[in-house]
């Protein structure tokens, strides 16, 4: 699929390097490599799929137009790969701070107020709860468990425009925890349902069996 | 007169007929004249006593709301050192001792902390006072002892700063106490300095007038006065300031009437509330309760002996007896008050000597609190007063609970302030009146943390962080960088960092010149924001259109309306730090537009809930484009235009940021996050003058000193699924692995990778692809192969 475009980029390209001068990406250097290889090796380059549910931003066409006359970069090779701290990379990835992957949460603080909010909820006391677990998500604003229980407060509040987005903050600070994302999915899947969006309901149902 | 004429009539009949009638006639008028009377003391009896009742029974003081700051929280596990919990509670009053007994009260050692709090009833819930022995190790809260139960506690909470009151037109301040609440001795002193024969009199004391009139006769002066706590009350409730006749006639009836109508314990309460004890500013002082605080820094419970006589030898006179300003008059009056209630049998001898030969003990300042936050509290009005009535607000005593948090805000006044006087020092003349405006949240929750409004920390003035508009710089950049992403850009695109011309509406001609004032020709997208490189930004910004950019800032949370001019690539466009901070909240918080928030609850004076402002988000940007202009804004901080943080910072802090420099230098900007704090730092001069420094020289070390001080969490965006990693080639913008020279590592969104790639004979056939990165140009390798 991602050769097709490419095909269809660089034909692109091919009609429109009459008029490259007006393109701010006219003075790339090409790889005229790409074109004749990419036929022949149609069957060998694996297609990388985007993870389903994400959508991909096409490229800018203009972005892969390339003059088919230049040279190909040639760089040297290092002698040692880079240090560590060169490639340093903002994010260690698959390290979140709380181990919670099984979804229990581990401090004994937020845990205790989950449970008093929980009891509350119980009793119909909805405003106590939500008072307790903004202090728990004060205490421990990366746990899904807080976001998770807040949104299905504001959805019995009736708020559903709010709850669904505490529910995708929810999803956004779970990222990696399976068993979280699944059960925010069902909540948001509820939520919309109970908010008349059938379809978008539908939509967060298939997420949740995604995880 | 009458009895003359009396005897006269004697001598004749007629007379002595006229003599009956005019007995009759005067017996009559005595008769008529005394309903009269009675009639007249009765209509005064009621009027006093429906004064008395109005005021005794309706509400009687205005009471200014109080804005508290955010409990502190203390958990086990939560990263805190003793060094900030000992902030915070010096902002408590609480006293450091060699060992705790009693609240308000903490013993500090190497790693542990005898804490004996004084506990406080939130809306939510009371928090009890306990005795805590709390471990600490490697600056984190291990566990929390309660000595009593000998329970370990997984989260307890401490009584709130109270950092300021929303003050009625008559500027009375106070603190209402309890009878109970009161200490030891407090009654005691009181009743025998000002009223010995309080609960025998009826509101007025012969006797005590009598005692009062031969020791003013003996002394030839004026020294002691002889009315009851109860007429002082009245005095003080009713007949304020002007001392007309009849009001001083009405003295007595209505000190009759409230002894009549109200228990002694009753009208003693009332009194420790009511009488004046000193002047903060231009507040009045009343009550105990409130003279404890101002004073001593600490609740009215906690006094000793020396100082409880210190309050009520003030109530003779608070101007004249000022501990402040006339230390020896009002030691040797709080030493007549100890020695009275010694001849008493009150206090033993030896507790007598011992408060005698305590110093006045009494804090230096006269504002009324430790801590000073006018840029905050201004906030926390201005969103109140679009809820409440300004009379609600400041007769009420409403309880306001904040989000303000005492240790980073004085972080904060101390970041502004140290950093401008030392600015001041090295431009001198150049850098002329220097001011500064701070703005800090919490980027995971969208509160507001701490408000700085100008270089004088503790003054109300005008607020910059709130009202101050000023060019923002490239503070807007990442809003463009954003709509280009969203747009189809990468990190690694190629932008052309060349010389632009640009015709404005009014025909002028406009050249942007980078910083220095060179062009850097073929960039890649991250470094033209990392190095805020401008010929480049602008010739994005027209490829994507103003439209689009205008979009991108009004969801990330710019309300007011925004010019479609060229120049607002370039930050023309004026904002306030206030207006910043929500634009870098949304960037912080992962795409989620939170409006910021300063007030967490409102309720009445009895804790009642009125009002709460709950957390709110929308989702605005996808996670993957606010995924990769965090990145490139970390760049900034790595490699980019402040990197000089990183001279004071932790390498291990990871953070993202902006710099902000306007035109002809005339702002300095720094707008920044890192995983627990956000803030967006102005510098700048109110006469709008350039600056002899820019944004790396201003606001950046603001910044840095902030965060340096409140040891803020590292930044650790969790990377999304769509985002994948790959080598490209810095100068080109292909492809590349680790093993070519001028690769970097970059983050892409799943299927924006770039489609080309450098050759450094990495596609040929090696022994092992580079551990790390395997997959690497994955599929570009098989296609060389």
């Amino acid at each position: 699929m991602n050769i097709g475009r490419v095909l269809v980029a660089v034909m692109g390209g091919l009609l429109l390097t009459g008029c490259a001068t007006s393109n701010p990406f006219s003075n790339i250097p090409v790889e005229d490599r790409s074109t004749q290889r990419s036929s022949q090796t149609t069957q060998t380059a694996p297609v990388t799929e985007p993870a389903s549910g994400v959508v991909v931003t096409p490229m800018d066409p203009g972005l892969g137009v390339r003059p088919i006359d230049v040279e190909p970069i040639v760089r040297e090779q290092r002698t040692s790969l880079p240090p560590a701290d060169e490639v340093w990379q903002p994010s260690a990835p698959s390290t979140p701070q709380t181990p919670s992957q099984s979804g229990s949460v581990d401090n004994a603080a937020v845990v205790a107020l989950l449970d008093s909010a929980q009891q509350e909820t119980a009793q119909g006391d909805l405003r106590a709860a939500q008072t307790r677990l903004e202090r728990a998500q004060r205490i421990a604003p990366r746990e899904p468990e807080v976001y998770l229980q807040l949104a299905d407060i504001k959805r019995q509040l009736g708020q559903f425009m709010d709850a669904e987005q505490v529910a995708l903050r929810g999803v956004d600070v779970a990222s990696g925890q399976s068993n979280q994302l699944r059960r925010l999915w069902a909540l948001i899947s509820q939520i919309r349902t109970e908010a008349g969006d059938l379809a978008g309901a539908n939509d967060a149902r298939e997420e949740a069996g995604r995880h | 007169m009458p009895k003359k004429r009396v005897k006269k009539g004697k001598s004749s009949g007629r007379q002595s007929k006229k003599r009956r009638s005019i007995l009759r006639y005067l017996l009559n008028l005595f008769f008529k004249l005394s309903i009269l009377g009675v009639v007249f003391c009765a209509v005064i009896l009621i009027y006093v006593d429906g004064q008395v009742r109005q005021k005794f029974e309706g509400k009687r003081w205005e009471l200014p709301a109080k804005v508290y700051a955010r409990p502190l929280e203390m958990y086990v596990g939560q990263t805190l050192s003793q060094d900030h919990l000992r902030k915070e509670l010096s902002q408590l009053g609480y006293r450091v001792v060699s060992s705790a007994t009693g609240p308000g009260t903490v013993e500090f050692a190497t790693s542990r902390v005898r804490l004996f709090t004084r506990g406080f009833a939130f809306p939510d819930e009371i928090e009890p006072s306990r005795k805590l022995l709390i471990d600490f190790s490697e600056g984190r809260v291990q566990r929390i002892l309660d000595e009593n139960t000998q329970q370990s506690l997984a989260l307890i909470r401490l009584e709130p700063v109270l950092v300021g009151g929303i003050y009625p037109r008559s500027n009375e301040d106070r603190h209402l106490i309890r009878l109970e609440e009161s200490p030891p001795m407090l009654k005691e002193a009181l009743l025998v300095v000002e009223d010995r024969d309080f609960y025998d009199h009826h509101g007025v004391s012969p006797k005590g007038i009598l005692r009062a009139a031969i020791v003013n006769a003996r002394a030839g002066r004026f020294v002691q006065g002889g009315s009851t706590l109860t007429q002082q009350l009245i005095k003080n409730f009713y007949l304020t300031s002007d001392r007309t006749l009849s009001r001083k006639l009405l003295e007595l009836p209505m000190a009759l009437a409230m002894d009549f109508r109200y228990e002694k314990d009753e009208i003693l309460e009332a009194y420790l509330n009511e009488v004046y004890l000193g002047q903060s500013g231009v507040r009045a002082v009343h009550g105990f309760g409130l003279a404890s605080q101002f004073y001593f820094g600490r609740p009215i419970s906690e006094l000793e002996l020396h100082q409880v006589a210190l309050l009520v030898a003030l109530v003779k006179g608070p101007s004249f007896y000022d501990p402040r300003r006339n230390p020896e008059r009002a030691k040797a009056r709080r030493d007549l008050v100890i020695n009275l209630l010694a001849d008493h049998d009150y206090v033993s001898a030896t507790e007598r000597d011992q408060a005698i030969a305590e110093p006045l003990g009494v804090r230096e300042s006269r504002r009324m609190r430790s801590g000073s936050f006018p840029a905050y509290l201004d906030l926390v009005k201005r969103q109140l007063l679009k809820e409440y009535r300004d009379e609600d607000l400041s007769t009420e005593g409403l309880l306001i609970f904040t989000s303000l948090d005492p240790i980073a805000q004085a972080h904060a006044d101390a970041s502004i302030s140290g950093v401008l006087a030392e600015l001041e020092q090295r431009h001198g003349e150049r850098a002329g009146n220097l001011q500064g405006a701070m703005v800090v949240t919490d980027p995971r929750t969208g509160e507001v943390l701490a408000v700085v409004g100008g270089k004088d920390t503790r003054f109300q003035g005008f607020n910059r962080a709130l009202d101050a508009r000023r060019a923002v710089g490239s503070l807007i950049k990442p809003a463009i960088f954003l709509a280009a992403i969203e747009q189809g850009y990468t990190l690694a695109s190629v932008l052309q960092d060349t010389p632009v011309e640009l015709r404005m509406p009014n025909g002028d001609i406009w050249q942007p010149q980078n910083f220095d004032r060179q062009s850097h020709g073929d960039v890649l997208l991250i470094t033209a924001l990392a190095r805020s490189f401008n010929q480049s930004t602008v010739h994005l910004g027209l490829e994507i259109g103003l439209p689009s950019v205008i979009d991108v800032l009004k969801r990330l949370g710019v309300e007011r309306n925004i010019q479609a001019l060229p120049s607002l690539m370039l930050g023309a466009q004026e904002m306030s730090p206030m207006e910043m901070a929500e634009v870098y909240q949304t960037l912080a918080a992962d795409g989620f537009r939170m409006p910021l928030r300063s007030i967490r609850m409102v309720t009445t004076a009895d804790g009642e809930e009125l009002s709460r402002y709950p957390f709110q988000l929308r989702q605005q940007v996808a996670p993957e484009p606010i995924y990769l202009i965090r990145h490139a804004m970390q760049e900034v901080g790595r490699s980019g235009t402040a990197r000089s943080a990183y001279q004071t910072l932790p390498s291990a802090l990871n953070f993202a940021g902006k710099t902000g420099t306007s035109n002809d230098q005339r702002d300095s900007w720094f707008a920044g996050f890192t995983g627990s704090r956000l803030a967006v730092v102005w510098v700048g001069r109110d006469d709008n003058r350039p600056l002899p420094f820019t944004s790396t020289g201003g606001a950046l070390p603001v910044w840095t000193q902030f965060m340096h001080q409140e040891r803020s969490e590292s930044l650790s965006p969790r990377r999304p699924d769509a985002i994948a990693m790959q080598w490209i080639d810095e100068a080109s913008g292909w492809l590349s692995d680790p093993m070519c020279e001028g690769s970097r590592q970059l983050p892409f969104i799943q299927g924006t990778e770039p489609r080309f790639s450098v050759d450094c004979g990495q596609f040929a056939p090696v022994e092992e692809p580079p551990a790390s990165e395997s997959d690497s140009g994955g599929w570009f390798r098989n296609l060389f192969r």
